[in-house]
């Protein structure tokens, strides 16, 4: 309670965290000097925490594509600015973060959020205000209306501002399922992490694997965090399946695949885009070897925007790697800004912008890094074709290519 | 048969390391009733410890040297976080209100994993750890149920471990001297028992085995990331309170016991109920099934009985 | 504290008969730099180009006004100084740093920061050197006369609207910059309009801080307590009155009240919880499970399409059913483990907080019974209606005022936290309050006296959840969605936070952790990755300099501060006292 103490204590740790934030961040000054005005495109992240590798990719993409537009000027007389909001993986956090870039009326976009749960707390405020949301990450099904298809219902879009520019998980899931058919395979094993994301792939994966033919076997579950898998291992490797599905995110598909290799289980594992991320390569090492992993859009390597994009990226030596979402959240900016550009012609602002950039981005149509870019009538992308990659010396490679159905 | 002596196995392993974790928790509790939440971060700074004295050492040193320079590495670690913790985290709360070091627990243990994410280099996602000991190498216990070679390490490091505490408790002058705090602080220092000293020296002990828990994670699993230590602290305390919080043999006991339950769940739970989503549902099942018929855990608890 | 005593004495020794003079050239030269400009270029936030004060310098000023102190002889003085002093410096401290940041060097320094920081450190060494007090500050009255009681009731009513001030700026108005014109002429992680509204707000509360140490130093808190207490239902109703008002005072941000209606719901929840921890002294690592039972009974009878259970309850019949459901589970997991002492009940709970959030996002049908929709959670909750046709999702038009749709949330909430805060302090103040005191303090003793404990025990456990349980009800409507990662561990670790920073066992104290524990990391944005991190830090540092909380109860209080004070459940066992 003596001041003496709490100068000691307090004083140097505040400001030396002042000090330390300070070193982290690019201090250039805008050199228009208020010249020109300023639209914000937001970001709903998780940038702390366990997923903040992820979520520090989107917003890395997201920030890039506003470096870049800014140097072309693409949206003429405004400069573009970022403002990413953490929303901690949480749903709660979610739908504060989302009010709180509403309240900003400089903002006229978001990217995010990575969650399909926190999705659902942050496009119900977003639609609201109609400020357009484009998620790079978001794969459940109902956040476009699309989960009434399964039971014979018909679409309905429940949120009016809400995109996103990667596939569903009714998709991504049983695209997996037929590549896997098509190499013989009998004897599928299906594993997730019990998360929205893990869990909805999986499922469409197994509805469509047994329609194809092969034994699907009891789905078996890991918790998210996890890194002990022995036991689930011990318990497929007695049915002795001779495929295995993971719904779910790298860092635990990477033990896995470690884990069950070395148990002696050496069946091939395959993910959707969760799993292609560079560090599935480099925590799976040797184990990775052989495994596959879907992703939306042609492979990067046919691609010359792809190619430009990782050196652009690798370029601004961020801090964190451009992970499984960066590209699609680059992607989603770049919708954005070039609904700005359209929309801002006519002079509009405040709520009038925000629709008329809501508007546009539903009639965008370009092609990204990721693929070709643009929406149905609920909101989510045209764009049906994907990519099987199979690990093929420490690199994902393409295996096969093609439009869904 | 087999199915079942392999899932005995894999608890097994599971369970040392829950075990050496755990009696971090149960020797700080037993002397100064501290709920250490931190205690998880301490294990995941060994790991990050031993990494970055591999990182340091050259390329090529043989995995003789290497490995007892990098426990050594990761031992130091967490060791010098935990002393420092207790003399400016913890220390000045010992007249507070006995909820208040809970609470501080908390920030640090919050601060740590932050610390390590914002400032270890790449350590957003995790870090590779150098696999010396090759996962690959499979030890056959009889019939088709074998042990890797790191999980052996593991379950080896974590007996002698164990063996080694217990033995020093019982034996030493300063071992005798915790017990005799744990059992009536008062007198003890009245018998002229330096407390603080004592206090320190649980930190380090618990501190020194959590490190060498964190490098065996590292060797089993290849790879180190900053929360690797939340969810195996949470754990690990369960671990202690199932066996009785403060006694030594109690926190081996509950670990395995914790590892077995995971275990046996994931394999043997009736369906639906059955499979990893389930299994640390089971772990708190079993822990309150146990208190409710043993209110100081399997073996009872050994600590000061407070008014 | 040896060590500052010792530093303190040195001070004395040299500059004691002199310390009231440097004190005051210090104050003298900190007040003229306060109207001199801190910035040497435009755009920093707080007007601070300019010669009259604003932001940190209004700050500053006000905590240089308590030098008129080393003129006076009233007791308490040396140590309020101490207090204002040191938070001047801090504040200075900060504020030229962050100058020197948005400006990319110390060399964009106005001549007033040079002076200013002069004057402070002065001001510092003078308080520094004073000699110590020879009294505490007494708890004083007003004279008797006419005017007393009026002048009490004003006072009484200006501590509410003193803290609403507070609060609303302390929230700040981040749309003021906004309509102001965009000012983000900084790039890089930290922009020039987060430093406007959220360090801003560190200074601002470092300055509450100090202002109020002073006060407390000087015995003002205290009287002003008395006074309180005297005219409890006065202050009641004008905190209420402030509470009600608070919309309109926000110009239409939504932002700000979905925060003030957030931070509702997590102080209901934590003044549940202090009946339980702060009351009866049972340490619940779970809670967050109960609030859970009651987010999802509201969820699914919530007419949503994603609920498996197509039912639109009544809200008032969810509100009461949700509750009684979650009293429910606190019986069911009270009855057998309620015997436990202390930290094995601490583990059950959490056991138990693990086991709500596991099978609530496994009930989906494929791991299990479908009725929670699993890790997808229930979404969609429609917004509430009443049965005048008034919408909860749309924005009214009151008084003239366009109120956002968060407005009506949070008058919910209102009314949710006034009925908490009623039930605590009813049963705070009745026999079975005073039962759970005894428990928590002895329970030995207290079963010795004739108390039966477990039931009471019980008691505590299941009113604690009922109340969990209706705030839950409440909150999935604000959020709109009930997900199983909305309650995990770190949620209840934090309510407990909430309750153990404020301080155990009163309203007040539940009420202001809770809302320095929501608003923190909210406020904090500005710092990005490092959020968590400054968080954790905090909350070590709060504990380590209040480990009683901010508002600890008076017996709690006294426990604490005098030496011999008895020991209770929840304290340090008697051998560990003043070691440290």
């Amino acid at each position: 309670m003596h001041p003496p103490r709490l100068v000691r204590v307090a004083a140097p740790l505040l400001i030396g965290a002042l000090v330390l934030s300070a070193c982290g961040s690019s201090k250039e000054k805008g050199a228009d000097g208020g010249e020109s005005k300023t639209l914000t495109i937001g970001v709903i992240a998780p940038l702390t925490g366990d997923l903040s590798a992820i979520g520090l990719g989107i917003k890395n993409g997201v920030d890039l594509a506003i470096k870049q537009a800014n140097e072309k000027k693409t949206v003429a007389g405004y400069t573009l600015k970022l403002n990413a909001q953490d929303d901690t993986a949480k749903a709660d956090v979610g739908a504060t973060v989302a009010a709180k870039l509403v309240a900003d009326s400089s903002v006229v976009g978001v990217v995010g959020p990575l969650n399909s749960s926190v999705a659902k707390s942050v496009a119900p405020v977003l639609s609201q205000a109609n400020l357009v949301e484009i998620s790079p990450a978001n794969s459940n099904v109902d956040l476009t209306g699309r989960g009434a298809l399964s039971t014979g219902g018909t679409q309905a879009r429940p949120y009016k501002s809400y995109f996103r520019v990667v596939a569903t998980d009714d998709i991504q899931g049983p695209f997996a399922a037929q590549f896997a058919a098509s190499l013989g395979k009998k004897k599928i094993a299906i594993v997730h992490d019990k998360k929205a994301y893990g869990q909805g792939l999986a499922e469409a994966f197994a509805k469509e694997a047994a329609k194809g033919g092969a034994t699907v076997l009891k789905t078996e579950t890991i918790n998210p965090g996890d890194k002990d898998f022995s036991a689930t291992i011990t318990k497929l490797k007695a049915q002795s399946p001779d495929f295995l599905f993971y719904g779910g995110e790298y860092p635990e598909a990477s033990l896995f695949t470690k884990q069950m290799k070395a148990a002696g289980l050496k069946i091939p594992l395959m993910g959707g885009d969760g799993v292609q991320a560079d560090d599935f390569l480099k925590i799976g090492g040797a184990a990775a070897e052989g495994d596959y992993a879907t992703a939306l859009g042609a492979p990067t390597e046919s691609l010359d925007s792809a190619k430009t994009f990782l050196t652009d990226y690798a370029g601004q030596k961020y801090a964190e790697p451009v992970g499984p979402y960066g590209g699609y959240a680059f992607d989603a900016a770049n919708a954005i800004i070039q609904a700005i550009a359209k929309a801002v012609k006519d002079g509009k602002s405040g709520q009038a912008l925000r629709d008329e950039v809501t508007k546009e981005v539903g009639s965008i149509s370009f092609d990204g890094v990721t693929g070709p870019i643009s929406f149905d009538a609920f909101g989510d992308t045209n764009s049906k074709v994907l990519t099987v990659y199979t690990v093929k010396g420490g690199k994902f490679v393409a295996a096969k290519t093609d439009t869904f159905k | 048969m087999d199915l079942f002596l392999q899932q005995l196995v894999n608890g097994t392993v599971l369970g040392a390391t829950y075990g050496l974790v755990a009696l971090g928790y149960t020797m700080v509790y037993g002397i100064v009733q501290l709920i250490n939440f931190a205690h998880g971060e301490i294990f995941m700074l060994g790991g990050f410890g031993a990494l970055t004295t591999f990182l340091a050492l050259p390329t090529g040193t043989p995995t003789a040297v290497l490995l007892p320079m990098m426990l050594l590495g990761g031992v130091i670690v967490s060791v010098t976080v935990a002393v420092l913790m207790e003399r400016f985290a913890y220390r000045p709360l010992r007249g507070a209100p006995r909820l208040a070091p809970l609470i501080t627990a908390l920030g640090v243990s919050i601060a740590l994993q932050e610390l390590v994410r914002n400032f270890y280099p790449e350590a957003k996602s995790a870090r590779n750890f150098p696999q010396l000991v090759d996962p690959n190498r499979q030890f056959s216990l009889g019939g088709d149920v074998t042990i890797n070679a790191p999980s052996l390490l593991t379950v080896v490091v974590a007996v002698v471990g164990m063996v080694t505490l217990s033995t020093y408790v019982r034996r030493s002058r300063t071992g005798r001297a915790m017990q005799a705090t744990a059992q009536d602080p008062d007198t003890a220092r009245l018998m002229g028992i330096n407390t603080d000293r004592l206090i320190v020296t649980a930190f380090v002990l618990g501190a020194a085995l959590a490190a060498v828990a964190g490098v065996a994670q590292g060797l089993r699993f290849g790879q180190v990331d900053f929360r690797m230590g939340f969810l195996t602290g949470i754990k690990a305390f369960t671990a202690a309170v199932l066996g009785g919080i403060g006694n030594i043999s109690g926190a081996v006991l509950g670990g395995f016991t914790l590892g077995l339950v995971e275990v046996m769940a994931t394999q043997y739970a009736p369906e639906p109920f059955a499979g990893g989503a389930w299994k640390d549902a089971w772990a708190f099942v079993v822990l309150i099934i146990v208190l409710v018929f043993r209110p100081t855990g399997l073996l009872g608890e050994r600590v000061a009985a407070r008014a | 504290m040896n060590q500052a005593a010792f530093v303190r004495t040195r001070l004395q020794a040299r500059f004691g008969p002199a310390a009231a003079l440097i004190g005051l050239v210090g104050v003298l030269l900190l007040v003229v730099g306060c109207f001199l400009p801190w910035a040497g270029f435009a755009g920093f936030p707080g007007k601070m180009l300019n010669t009259a004060p604003g932001g940190s310098r209004l700050y500053v000023l006000l905590l240089a006004l308590f030098g008129v102190l080393f003129r006076l002889d009233w007791p308490g003085r040396a140590r309020a100084l101490r207090g204002a002093s040191t938070f001047a410096l801090v504040i200075t401290m900060l504020t030229v740093l962050f100058i020197a940041y948005a400006g990319g060097g110390l060399v964009n320094l106005g001549t007033g920061a040079y002076v200013a920081l002069a004057g402070v450190v002065l001001y510092y060494l003078g308080a520094q050197s004073l000699p110590e007090d020879d009294v505490v500050a007494p708890v004083r009255e007003l004279p008797d006369g006419r005017w007393r009681v009026l002048i009490e009731t004003l006072l009484v009513v200006g501590v509410a609207v003193g803290a609403l001030i507070i609060f609303v700026i302390g929230l700040g108005l981040p749309t003021a910059s906004v309509a102001d014109g965009p000012d983000h002429r900084l790039g890089g992680a930290i922009s020039l309009n987060d430093l406007t509204n959220e360090s801003q707000f560190l200074c601002f509360l470092l300055f509450v801080c100090g202002a109020m140490l002073a006060l407390s130093r000087l015995g003002l808190v205290a009287s002003v307590g008395a006074m309180t207490k005297k005219h409890s239902r006065v202050l009641v109703a004008a905190a209420l009155m402030s509470a009600v008002v608070f919309p309109f005072t926000q110009g239409g941000n939504g932002y700000s009240l979905r925060i003030a209606a957030s931070i509702g719901v997590f102080a209901a929840a934590a003044v549940g919880l202090n009946i339980v921890v702060g009351l009866a002294g049972l340490l619940d690592l779970g809670y967050i499970a109960f609030f859970g039972v009651g987010a999802y009974f509201a969820a699914i009878f919530s007419g949503s399409v994603t609920s498996v259970i197509d039912m639109h309850l009544p809200f008032g019949l969810v509100i009461l059913l949700g509750a009684a459901i979650s009293g429910v589970f606190g019986l069911l997991l009270g009855a057998p483990t309620l015997r436990l002492r202390g930290d094995y009940l601490a583990i059950v709970t959490l056991g138990f907080g693990e086991i709500f959030r596991i099978t609530v996002n496994n009930l989906d049908g494929s791991a299990g019974p479908s009725l929670t929709n699993g890790p997808n959670g229930i979404s969609n909750i429609p917004d509430l209606t009443l049965p005048g046709g008034f919408n909860f999702g749309e924005n009214h038009l009151l008084f003239g005022v366009d109120l956002p749709f968060q407005a009506n949330y949070y008058w919910l909430e209102i009314i949710l936290i006034a009925v908490v805060m009623t039930a605590f302090l009813r049963l705070a103040e009745s026999r079975i309050g005073r039962a759970w005191v005894a428990i928590r303090e002895d329970e030995v003793a207290a079963a010795a006296t004739g108390i039966n404990t477990t039931r009471l025990k019980l008691l505590a456990f299941v009113l604690g959840a009922t109340l969990a349980g209706a705030a839950g009800t409440v909150n999935a409507h604000v959020v709109k969605v009930a997900a199983p990662d909305s309650f995990t561990f770190m949620e209840s670790a934090l309510l407990l936070a909430a309750v153990i920073l404020g301080g155990m066992g009163t309203v007040p104290g539940a009420l202001l952790g809770a809302t320095v524990l929501y608003l923190l990391p909210e406020k904090l944005r500005f710092l990005q990755d490092l959020r968590l991190l400054v968080f954790g830090i905090v909350l070590v540092l709060i504990m380590r300099l209040r480990p009683e909380g901010l508002v600890p109860s008076k017996r709690r209080a006294r426990e604490f501060h005098e030496p011999g004070g008895g020991a209770d459940a929840l304290s340090a066992p008697p051998g560990h006292r003043g070691t440290a």
